[in-house]
């Protein structure tokens, strides 16, 4: 191999233009490095799923007051956590300004956020290059042991003293640098989700919002036919993102497909209402990894290292999907661990370890922690079932007025629970494994 | 052979959201190369390296036509060089402006002896601007253009049109309209989005090109979707494939198709 062959086309090479990479590449090129930014779609949000509540702290750390300036949808002021039953729901309802300031959660819509991220990653003297898929790694073997040392598209090659692979939930290039293996089933879920076109202000009448405030319903139950998940439903500015997110390991028990699944969620008395007369501008599905702490892969190799759901970074509380501020988090550590490799030249795994240690000390890492017995709580049936059934039993026997003598709440909750197939035995353990994992 | 490529930077009908009505909104597609051109590029890119000549890419609009992405997404499709008129003022242009302005480029680049273009843009489909840029210029116009090679003095084209395909001389300078499928255009690569950049681009100021005044602009009174289409609707029994095949090919046959 000749001088020139090997000589790197660029200090780094980031691969997948979502929240993960595009943040990697921007801190890294206002490092001074230079970087390409390599992305399948022919324009960055171009593939991605649309719409998500950003849990935007992280984000206003790298582009302070961003919600100003980045195309966000609402900022959400309410948010609605509901258990349904197939013919009745109860919600708790939590409405309040200081949510809204300074800016905890905003609505975005995928295609156009994406998009501002990468033009900032472009600003900052990244080569964007969109329309290009990665096929392939190039490793070699180093005096540390095998070293990636870029990657090939095509018939080109181009050569980098780091890789990051961005590259999303399904992540091949973790996957061929020997990272992780295939997730097991339970730890992946599949989601549904589609934009509804709404005008504005019927938007705002039926979510009791207004200006640039929105809502966000989390509601588990009937909506996925006792199947593993929650379903979601957030304002957007004139649109509705409305979706499930299923376990994949219980939707193949029930035999079920995830559309069917979606549709019921779509037509259910709670949900149409909202939803009636829009129009669906978009549809699509793809897969979430939900297993929190357990699918954190080896973050590190010898000139590669792994951010956003690519390193399995997600949250599923059953209530809130959390994935691209934690994409956002990883991405500053790995920034920082990059930078602080290439400064003392070493970018063998030992080196970029340093990613690893600013990830551990990050937020990422800790709220994987406190959530660390969510998936496995989420993997309850009752969760999905019984407790819809059991709150709508109590409220339905406080409200409803058939003449019969008012009973007191407790012995109301006793009768209803009894009815219920809960045993008290499953309701402590429940309550206090998700008091743990919650 | 000096030749110049006539692109449109346009929605991609990938983004495109079809109404229930049948309508098709473009306003939330993300830009690219107008869907056809790349042909446009790939036939001026053999063509030049058969003669040895250069591509220029040329390209019309409003602001938003001319940027880093617009600008590789071209270049990194066998364009030598890009030429580009970005001006609020063209933001909406209709078909005769933009080939004026095309037109007056052209001049500018200079000593062209041909220009290529795709058949009709993704958006707007008329399908008027090569033949009104030719009639500008006073240059010969053809459309339906399925080949072309270098001949003496000249060029050989093919055109498909309805009746057949016809092979012609055709003197230079002149204007080639593509049609969609005359080639395969190549895909870019990362060297070529790399080489892309590197690539000279000429921004020509609108007000210092010689332009004609525009003329009458268009007002639209009423829109309609295509009649026709209409449906049969036939489900064929699919329980023995076979047998659904040959209904098909029976009905196909008395519908006059095969
Ligand atoms: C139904 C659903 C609802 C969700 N809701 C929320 C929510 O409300 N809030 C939230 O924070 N998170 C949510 N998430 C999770 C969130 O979408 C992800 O965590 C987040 O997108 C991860 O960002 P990323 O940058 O790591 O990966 P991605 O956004 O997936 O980006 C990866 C990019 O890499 C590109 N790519 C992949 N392979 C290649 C290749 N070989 N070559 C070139 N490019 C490639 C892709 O095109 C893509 O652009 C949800 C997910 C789903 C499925």
């Amino acid at each position: 191999m000749t001088a020139e062959a090997t000589e790197p086309d660029f200090d780094v090479i980031v691969v997948g233009a979502g929240p993960a990479g595009s943040v990697t590449a921007y801190l890294l090129a206002q490092q001074g490095h230079s970087v390409v930014l390599i992305e399948r779609g022919e324009a960055p949000g171009a593939k991605n799923l649309s719409g998500g509540v950003l849990y935007g702290r992280v984000l206003d750390e790298v582009f302070p007051g961003f919600a100003e300036e980045a195309p966000v949808e609402r900022r959400i002021t309410r948010h609605v956590t509901t258990f349904l039953t197939g013919d009745s729901s109860v919600s708790v309802d939590y409405a309040g300004r200081p949510l809204a300031e300074p800016v905890n959660a905003v609505t975005v819509l995928r295609a156009k956020f994406d998009a501002w991220l990468a033009e900032r990653a472009e600003e900052a003297g990244v080569f964007l290059m969109p329309g290009v898929r990665v096929d392939e790694l190039l490793r070699e073997e180093g005096p540390a042991g095998p070293q990636v040392v870029g990657v090939r598209a095509g018939d080109d090659e181009l050569r980098a003293r780091v890789v990051v692979a961005a590259d999303g939930v399904n992540s091949f290039l973790a996957r061929s640098a020997g990272l992780r293996s295939k997730p097991p089933e339970h730890h992946l879920a599949v989601g549904v989700k589609a934009v509804i076109s709404l005008p504005r202000t019927v938007i705002e009448d039926r979510f009791a919002v207004t200006g640039d405030e929105g809502a966000a319903h989390a509601i588990v139950g009937d909506c996925t036919l006792g199947i593993g998940g929650g379903g979601f439903l957030y304002t957007n500015t004139d649109s509705l993102s409305v979706g499930v997110v299923l376990r994949l390991d219980d939707l193949l028990k029930h035999g079920r497909t995830a559309a069917e699944v979606f549709d019921h969620y779509l037509a259910h008395p709670v949900l149409a209402p909202y939803l009636r007369g829009g129009e669906m501008v978009e549809y699509g599905s793809h897969l979430v990894a939900e297993g929190g702490l357990e699918m954190l892969g080896s973050v590190v190799t010898g000139g590669m290292v792994v951010v956003g759901e690519a390193a399995g970074l997600t949250i599923n509380s059953g209530l809130t999907v959390r994935g691209m501020d934690l994409a956002i988090g990883s991405a500053v550590a790995a920034a920082r661990g990059i930078g602080e490799a290439i400064a003392a030249d070493d970018v063998t795994a030992t080196g970029l370890s340093a990613y690893r240690r600013h990830l551990d000390d990050s937020f990422v890492v800790k709220d994987l922690r406190t959530y660390e017995r969510a998936p496995s709580f989420l993997e309850r049936d009752r969760m999905y079932g019984a407790y819809g059934e059991l709150a709508a039993g109590i409220f339905h026997d406080v409200f409803a007025m058939d003449g019969t003598p008012r009973k007191h709440l407790v012995t109301v909750a006793r009768e209803a629970f009894k009815r219920s197939p809960l045993r008290l035995r499953d309701v402590i353990s429940d309550g206090w494994a998700g008091v743990r994992a919650l | 052979m000096k030749i110049v490529v006539a692109y449109k930077w346009a929605p991609n009908p990938q983004d495109a959201v079809v109404a229930t009505t049948g309508e098709v909104d473009l306003s939330r597609a993300k830009p690219a190369v107008s869907e056809y051109d790349p042909v446009a590029f790939e036939l001026a890119r053999r063509l030049a390296d058969a003669t040895g000549g250069e591509v220029v890419g040329l390209t019309v609009g409003g602001p938003s036509i001319d940027t880093p992405l617009s600008r590789k997404a071209a270049l990194s499709r066998g364009l030598d060089r890009l030429v580009v008129v970005a001006d609020a003022e063209l933001e909406d242009a209709d078909g005769t402006r933009i080939a004026t302005v095309l037109a007056a480029a052209v001049r500018a680049i200079g000593d062209v002896d041909l220009v290529l273009a795709g058949d009709s843009s993704i958006d707007v489909a008329q399908g008027q601007v090569p033949l009104t840029l030719a009639g500008v210029l006073g240059w010969l116009g053809l459309a339906a253009v399925s080949a072309v090679t270098a001949a003496d003095g000249g060029l050989v084209v093919e055109r498909s049109l309805p009746g057949g395909t016809t092979v012609v001389a055709v003197p230079t300078p002149a204007v080639l309209a593509a049609t969609a499928d005359a080639v395969v255009p190549r895909v870019a690569g990362m060297k070529d989005i790399l080489g892309a950049a590197k690539k000279p681009v000429e921004v020509l100021d609108l007000a210092a090109l010689d332009v004609p005044a525009p003329g009458a602009t268009l007002a639209t009174l009423a829109t309609a979707k295509p009649a026709g289409g209409e449906r049969t609707a036939t489900i064929f029994d699919g329980s023995s494939p076979a047998g659904a095949a040959a209904q098909l090919v029976g009905a196909l046959r008395q519908a006059g198709a095969l």
